[in-house]
């Protein structure tokens, strides 16, 4: 598979690995800090917990929202006469992008409900 | 016969037939002649989708049939209460039988088989790129399989539970054998279901019909791919979870052990990582199915197609963050619960765009009333009921209550009942008629669909009051006045009318399924799709080009021209069996693969890899590493004739495209199932350095426990030299192959001999530095998980060992140059990866303790 390709298919799953990423990270770091008692500590003023999860979900959706928009960037350059599969990659690329940007933020909610070691 | 309207991706340049007519003489002959199956005893050695896929759905449903049986039993025991028909200790065994054969002999297995034989006759491919690594996979599992089956007439069933947590399976509370036998048993389905995503993989990338571009791929395609790449994620978890809990059973490495740094919590998370997503990776091929009947019942290309392909692609990522709602009353921080908590409800948004393409599409058709339509909607219903209990116990407080109750166990039948059981039936009646020379009788399907229908919800239904008002799980009686009675009476009801449908479908299959040899039923729905092309043992006579989704609806004349041979390669090129393998994007010819035919070598090897398993269930520790050997050995045999080289100039397949008859590299089909390969292994080293972290986590101050010494700080250093050169080596060996370098390729197999030293020599000084330090493996959980971080090594540079002499034993042979160079590039992408896993372990190993300096 081309260099090209393997770009075109990573940016058509940009949304969902980030979405992967952030669920990674908030979930060990969470995990960590209260199994190792080291949540008490605060990074500007917010909890160490709170701050991650709040950072790590705001940089996914940053993610999830370039792909969108580059995305869109790339189909709207293509025209009508490109070949059928970039066309198709390129849309699911938009879909998927607007699909994680819901699941991304759906996914950060928990640490605006709950304290971070109950 | 009507053409629906156009689909949209229809392509209105009609496609020019790449070869003329009359056909030369002798070529169709010699292409029947290339495919033909062995006759007699040797017909078992047959590696032909059609066959190894026929089998394979077969022995499946066989186990559907025995699983089935063993839960009717279970409900006769509980149809009344204080009954002693079965005793616990056999119910405890039915029960685990139940599920694990259910899940891992039945659902797992029919949905790979049916795929075996679909997906090739779908893509107009004449097989699957590795057609003798079905067959092997299909045995492992047909032997292992039965074998394991067997264990619950002895007694000797394994009895903790489908998912056979620790303590209770340890070998404190399950001394005997019979957790062993879960462990080793399901080893070998691991490897099978691996082998199965790995074809299937490299299957629908490679080998489709040309300008079957990824837009125009049939859903079903695009379902197995997720499915395949979600087993090469997933299955690796559990593969390392059985290693660890077999390795503690055995030699008491205490990996879940608490009283020695252990946690039994470290199995549920690798169970269940492997576990959630395992309902997916049922649920998926079913719902390929689904969007495949659905438009052929209603006469109209599938509503959303682009959307049904992102809720697959969705669902395989998303399914991975659900994991921990099977562990919502264990105790974790509530944060974390609510993690998952999110991932579960997010989930049911693909499943919900899926039902809605589904609906959408026989909306705007004229669905018609079949027996694959009523198991449809069957489906939909059942489906959609066991979704909105999903929904519910994804609430973690809600789960608290339900928490192991048959309110869980209702919900996860109508789940995996209707999600892959009446998907499966409705592939049955859809796609015999491909196979066989009859159809079923669509009067006899409507009564197997009734009873299934009211005997699913007879029998589940009120299992979700019974769970509520308080009925667990697993219970093998319970007492008079609970108020369970009645509930209970009416779910055995259930389940018999449940199994005298099944019956009644034997018994019409029993009566109507007749191979098709030379003509099969045709095109009865007027479906679509290429699968319904006239076909034989070598597929269809020529591979068509495509210009949309649903071809046989777009291009009138395609299976006349097909079956004329006008379409490209209608003969074979180098008089063997042989497929296009086409780009992975576009669909456009590449090579030819000249695919291996019948052969004893994958049905030994798969005999004696199941032999291998089994017999060290039962301590029969030379006879089994014997197997192991003769196991390894038949595989080398078996590889011995594949990496053919280019054995003919490039060929004409039509229409002036030439293409070669063998390529190399990034093209060539193994070095995609390498990758693959190399995906699986990193996944079980993933999984056992999160296993290595978690223990950390729950052992504070103890990592490593006092008094624990650390090897100097200078042995990982030589170790990682050691790789590091032996990596490099090979490297400059391949140069060398390739002809770049002024040196004569004659030195190739002696420098392969000195970097294998190399990276022994690198594995062996790591496991002597741990040794010298007097770390035990069975004192604590740091030792056991530093000697399995090191003993997967030792397993990888062993197995790089067998094929650095292998790849120049075939040097020797005159099998390796540099165009033939294959077996080569396989052995150094698997190098490659053998050095970075040990690199990555050594810095683990000798690098976190000290860093956290045994905080």
């Amino acid at each position: 598979m081309s260099g090209r390709r393997t770009g075109q298919v990573l940016l058509m799953l940009a949304g969902l690995i980030a979405w992967a990423v952030q669920f990674t990270i908030i979930y060990a770091v969470t995990s960590t800090l209260c199994g190792r008692e080291w949540a008490d500590a605060t990074i500007i003023g917010v909890g160490s917990v709170h701050a991650v999860v709040l950072l790590t979900t705001i940089a996914a959706l940053g993610v999830a929202a370039l792909s969108l928009l580059q995305s869109r960037r790339v189909h709207g350059r293509l025209g009508e006469t490109a070949a059928a599969p970039d066309r198709f990659i390129s849309q699911a690329g938009m879909l998927i992008s607007g699909l994680s940007l819901v699941v991304i933020l759906w996914q950060g909610i928990p640490a605006f409900i709950l304290p971070a070691c109950a | 016969m009507n053409a629906p309207e156009r689909s949209e991706a229809f392509d209105e340049r009609e496609p020019a037939l790449p070869n003329p007519l009359p056909r030369p003489a002798g070529e169709f002959e010699a292409l029947k002649k290339a495919w033909e199956a062995p006759r007699g005893l040797s017909f078992i050695t047959a590696v032909n989708n059609t066959y190894v896929g026929l089998w394979y759905v077969g022995t499946a449903f066989l186990f559907f049939i025995l699983a089935g049986i063993l839960s009717l039993i279970m409900r006769v025991q509980l149809a009344a209460p204080e009954s002693d028909f079965v005793g616990h200790d056999l119910y405890n065994q039915l029960f685990t039988m139940h599920g694990t054969v259910m899940m891992f002999l039945f659902a797992v297995p029919a949905v790979e088989a049916a795929s075996v034989y679909l997906l090739p006759n779908m893509q107009a491919a004449r097989d699957l790129p590795f057609p003798r690594l079905s067959a092997y996979a299909f045995w492992a599992y047909f032997v292992g399989g039965l074998v394991f089956f067997c264990t619950i007439f002895f007694g000797l069933a394994p009895n903790g539970g489908w998912f056979m947590y620790p303590p209770l399976t340890g070998s404190k509370y399950s001394p005997a054998d019979n957790a062993d036998w879960w462990l080793l048993g399901i080893g070998f389905i691991e490897i099978s279901a691996i082998a199965g995503a790995i074809e299937i993989i490299v299957g629908v990338m490679k080998t489709r019909a040309v300008g079957m571009s990824l837009d125009r791929m049939p859903v079903y395609s695009w379902a197995m791919l997720v499915f395949a790449v979600m087993i090469v994620i997933g299955f690796p978890a559990i593969i390392l979870g059985t290693l660890l809990l077999e390795m503690e059973r055995a030699f008491d490495w205490p990996f879940f052990i608490a009283e020695r740094g252990g946690d039994p919590l470290l199995w549920q998370h690798l169970f269940w990582f492997f576990g959630h997503p395992e309902v997916y990776i049922i649920f998926l091929p079913a719902t390929g199915m689904v969007s495949m009947i659905v438009p052929a019942m209603a006469q109209t290309p599938l509503v959303g197609y682009r959307l049904v392909v992102l809720a697959l692609v969705a669902t395989g990522f998303l399914s991975f963050g659900l994991w921990v709602h099977h562990m919502f009353a264990t105790g974790l921080p509530k944060m974390s619960l609510s993690f998952f908590s999110a991932a579960s409800t997010a989930v049911a948004v693909p499943s919900g765009i899926q039902v809605f393409a589904w609906i959408a599409t026989i909306a705007s058709g004229r669905m018609k009333l079949t027996t694959p339509s009523l198991f449809i909607i069957g489906f939909l219903f059942i489906f959609t009921l066991g979704g909105l209990t999903g929904v519910m116990v994804a609430m973690a407080p809600f789960d608290w209550q339900a928490h192991d109750s048959y309110f869980v166990v209702a919900h996860l039948h109508y789940v995996l009942i209707g999600g892959m059981v009446f998907p499966l039936f409705a592939a049955f009646y859809y796609w015999v008629p491909v196979a066989s020379q009859y159809a079923l009788s669509e009067r006899v399907g409507r009564w197997v669909f009734g009873l299934m229908f009211v005997g699913v919800n007879v029998t589940f239904l009120p299992m979700h009051v019974t769970g509520l008002i308080g009925m667990p799980r697993r219970v093998y009686t319970y007492p008079v006045g609970m108020g369970w009675d009645a509930l209970n009476l009416v779910s055995t009801i259930g389940a018999f009318m449940i199994a005298a449908g099944v019956a009644l479908f034997i018994v019409d299959f029993a009566r109507r399924f007749r191979i098709a040899r030379d003509e099969n039923a045709g095109n009865v729905w007027n479906a679509g799709t290429l699968e319904w092309l006239p076909n034989a043992n070598y597929n269809t006579r020529s591979i068509p080009v495509v210009a949309s989704r649903d071809p046989l609806w777009d291009q009138p004349n395609l299976s006349k021209d097909v079956q004329d041979g006008r379409y490209y390669l209608p003969g074979t090129a180098t008089g063997g069996r042989e497929t296009l393998v086409t780009s992975p994007f576009d669909a456009q010819p590449q090579y030819i693969l000249q695919v291996p035919g019948p052969g004893w070598q994958p049905l030994l090897a798969a005999v004696f890899t199941a032999a291998f398993f089994l017999l060290l269930t039962v301590k029969m520790v030379l006879l089994s590493a014997t197997c192991g050997v003769l196991a390894v050995a038949c595989v080398i045999w078996w590889l011995w004739d594949t990496d053919p080289g280019p054995v003919r100039p490039p060929a004409d397949i039509g229409g002036g495209i030439v293409v070669p008859v063998y390529a190399t590299g990034s093209m060539n089909h193994s070095w995609w199932a390498m990758i693959v390969l190399m995906v699986v292994t990193g996944m079980v080293f993933t999984c056992l350095i999160f296993s290595y972290l978690f223990l950390w986590l729950v052992n504070p101050a103890a990592w490593p426990p006092q008094g624990t010494a650390l090897p100097d700080g200078i042995s990982p250093f030589v170790s990682g030299a050691l790789y590091i050169v032996s990596a490099v080596l090979i490297a400059y060996a391949s140069r060398m192959l390739r002809g770049e370098d002024r040196r004569s390729p004659r030195s190739v197999p002696v420098l392969i001999a000195v970097a294998l030293l190399l990276v022994g020599g690198a594995a062996a000084a790591d496991l002597r530095a741990q040794w010298q330090t007097g770390l035990s493996p069975s004192v604590h959980a740091y030792g056991a998980a530093v000697y399995g971080i090191v003993s997967l090594q030792i397993f990888f540079v062993l197995t790089t060992l067998i094929m650095g002499l292998y790849t120049i034993a075939r040097w020797l042979a005159g099998r390796l140059d540099s165009v033939r160079r294959t077996t080569f590039d396989n052995m150094m992408l698997f190098w490659f990866y053998t050095v970075g896993q040990g690199l990555v372990g050594l810095a683990l190993v000798h690098g976190f303790p000290r860093l956290t300096g045994g905080v």
